[in-house]
């Protein structure tokens, strides 16, 4: 009993801080800095509970009698836990000087970003479709409200009303499904559709791979998959910053947490039939993806392009997956981490300059960074490098394991295109590099202290290229060997 | 009970909502054209469960009421908000964040 609660222990926190933000918002005495304290006091504690349990091997129910099967505590879930709180801990100390400059935050603002990573939670150890759902509504939910934050601002409540509608509909789906697999099955559990999906043929699965496909909807349309990307771009360019951070960061990789637990196991019997529908997803989104991005001008919106021809990266792994792949797996797993580090040290930048000034970004504005911040110059090239996959950072061995997984199954045509997208990727990349470094500055050289935020984005920095070329030699740090033995073993974890 | 006039009836109104997003550009009907597919889906579980005969899926549809009623609340918050701002709720006048200047 008392070691389930532990086991529980990081999310009751999360959760506890939301309420106990919104019980400190009612009152007016405290500053965003409190909020902002109090909101990483709560995440950090869950993170710091949560890191025992990655080496714990074995799969748990929590409270068995009560939840039955619903809530399930693996490596798998604990490691999508880890990149939650870190993602949200790191968007709040990042963005504390884009929260002071603003006017529109207040202690809400904190109490429902700790909601959306409850919600997130709660999602990566749901083992139940209505679970699931509610798990995924609470998160968008909240990030919804987070999208529309700036309230006097047209284009923020423009880029909420836009994701609400769109993300409701897509929501309906989801519950569709599940109710056909309900039809079908009669329980909704993950384990229960998997044992029926092996024990009957296929006039009865019939309904379940319907449901699987209305379920399948919706999670390509929160990653961005390209028939489902209209809002993508608008919404990251209308949200705040910090907002567009948490998304392109955070938010993404927990819907990989539900579609790799019901794709790779529940529905391992049956995936080969989404194969060909997930191949044409997947290049569509390679190649819309890129288009969205090299045609932007403003950064926010070119790097939400980018966002979605990573989504096609990794659902080209979704479909080695489907194909009999045993790499595939793991090299999500590894890709997902790479993307997070480098998509917030991406972002963390633009909010961190973003934060000075009131328009938004454009290449123009990036013209001669290197002379005036020569290090956040450096670090955000180093953050370029790693998302268009140059070698010795991250993204390199990221693409790498993709790319092999797709060989592997058989996909070769589809591993060619990622690896021209990768290529195309390189000019809207560089394009930044460029600017910082190649033209001369008209603004005078301004000395900024060092703080907080530029700590956290150099240390993102040196976990990025750390994750291309570390070694393992160093004691208790592990090197790229270790970062992808903790994807293995957190697959592994679902079987 | 048979129950395909229900399905057929849970399939219309599924299908209404979706038309009504499509077509319609008052953000009110919107709004309600999700709430019919949210409630069709609703109907599905309910005539589901009294197949199957347990009360999976009644419950199921009771759980569903309260995030609808949690999405209501965000969703009237932002009519609210759009027509304070823009004296409309006319869909097409939302579009300063549409691409067709740039494109």
């Amino acid at each position: 009993m008392l070691d389930q609660l532990l086991l529980i222990l990081p999310m009751a926190i999360t959760v506890i801080g939301a309420f106990f933000l919104m019980l400190l918002s009612w009152n007016k005495r405290f500053t965003l800095k409190d909020y902002n304290l109090v909101a990483v006091f709560f995440l950090s504690l869950s993170f710091i509970l949560e890191l025992p349990q990655l080496w714990n091997t074995e799969v748990i129910y929590i409270f068995p009698e009560v939840f039955g099967k619903m809530y399930v505590i693996d490596n798998f879930s604990t490691l999508f836990d880890l990149m939650f709180t870190a993602g949200a801990i790191l968007t709040l100390l990042i963005n504390t000087d884009y929260f002071k400059s603003r006017n529109y935050f207040n202690g809400e603002y904190f109490a429902l970003i700790l909601f959306s990573v409850f919600g997130m939670m709660t999602l990566a150890h749901s083992n139940e479709l209505v679970t699931a759902f509610i798990a995924l509504e609470i998160a968008s939910l909240s990030v919804y409200a987070l999208a529309g934050y700036h309230k006097s601002n047209r284009l923020s409540s423009e880029a909420m009303l836009k994701y609400m509608i769109l993300g409701s509909m897509t929501g309906a789906f989801f519950i569709l499904g599940t109710a056909l697999i309900y039809g079908a099955v009669g329980s909704t559990t993950l384990g229960d559709i998997a044992a029926f999906i092996k024990g009957s043929g296929d006039s009865e699965t019939l309904l379940v791979i319907t449901g699987g496909t209305f379920i399948m909807v919706t999670i390509l349309f929160k990653i961005g998959a390209v028939p489902f990307h209209s809002w993508v771009v608008d919404v990251y360019h209308g949200a705040p910053f910090p907002v567009t951070m948490f998304m392109a960061s955070t938010f993404k990789i927990a819907l990989f947490a539900i579609a790799l637990r019901l794709y790779l196991v529940d529905f391992a019997p049956i995936n080969a039939i989404w194969s060909e529908l997930l191949q044409v997803i997947t290049v569509l989104t390679l190649i819309g993806g890129s288009w969205l991005a090299i045609t932007q001008d403003n950064l926010k919106r070119m790097l939400a392009g980018s966002s979605i021809v990573h989504s096609g990266y990794m659902l080209i792994a979704i479909s080695s997956i489907g194909l009999g792949s045993q790499e595939a797996a793991p090299a999500i797993m590894f890709y997902l981490m790479s993307y997070f580090l480098s998509s917030v040290g991406a972002f963390g930048i633009l909010s961190f300059i973003a934060s000075r000034s009131q328009k938004s970004l454009t290449f123009e504005d990036f013209k001669g960074f290197a002379q005036r911040r020569p290090y956040l110059a450096a670090m955000m090239a180093i953050f370029m490098l790693s998302l268009s996959g140059f070698p010795s950072t991250i993204g390199f061995l990221g693409k790498f394991y993709i790319f092999t997984s797709a060989i592997e199954s058989g996909q070769i045509l589809l591993a060619g295109l990622g690896i021209l997208t990768a290529f195309i990727s390189v000019y809207y990349y560089f394009k930044l590099i460029a600017m910082m470094y190649f033209y001369p500055t008209n603004e005078s050289q301004k000395r900024f202290p060092m703080d907080l935020s530029g700590v956290l984005i150099g240390l993102m920095a040196v976990l990025v290229i750390w994750g291309g070329i570390g070694t393992g030699l160093i004691p208790f740090i592990p090197g790229v060997d270790g970062f992808i033995d903790i994807a293995k073993q957190a697959v592994l974890s679902l079987q | 009970m048979t129950p395909e006039p229900f399905f057929a009836l849970a399939t219309l109104l599924f299908s209404m909502g979706i038309i009504g997003i499509i077509s319609r550009r008052n953000l009110f009907v919107v709004y309600m054209s999700i709430e019919l597919m949210l409630s069709s889906v609703n109907l599905i579980l309910a005539l589901f469960s009294r197949l199957h005969g347990d009360m999976h899926g009644s419950v199921i549809a009771l759980l569903m009421i309260a995030v609808i009623a949690a999405e209501a609340a965000l969703f009237l918050a932002i009519i609210v908000l759009l027509y304070r701002q823009r004296r409309t709720l006319d869909s097409d006048v939302f579009s300063k964040l549409s691409q067709r200047d740039t494109l």
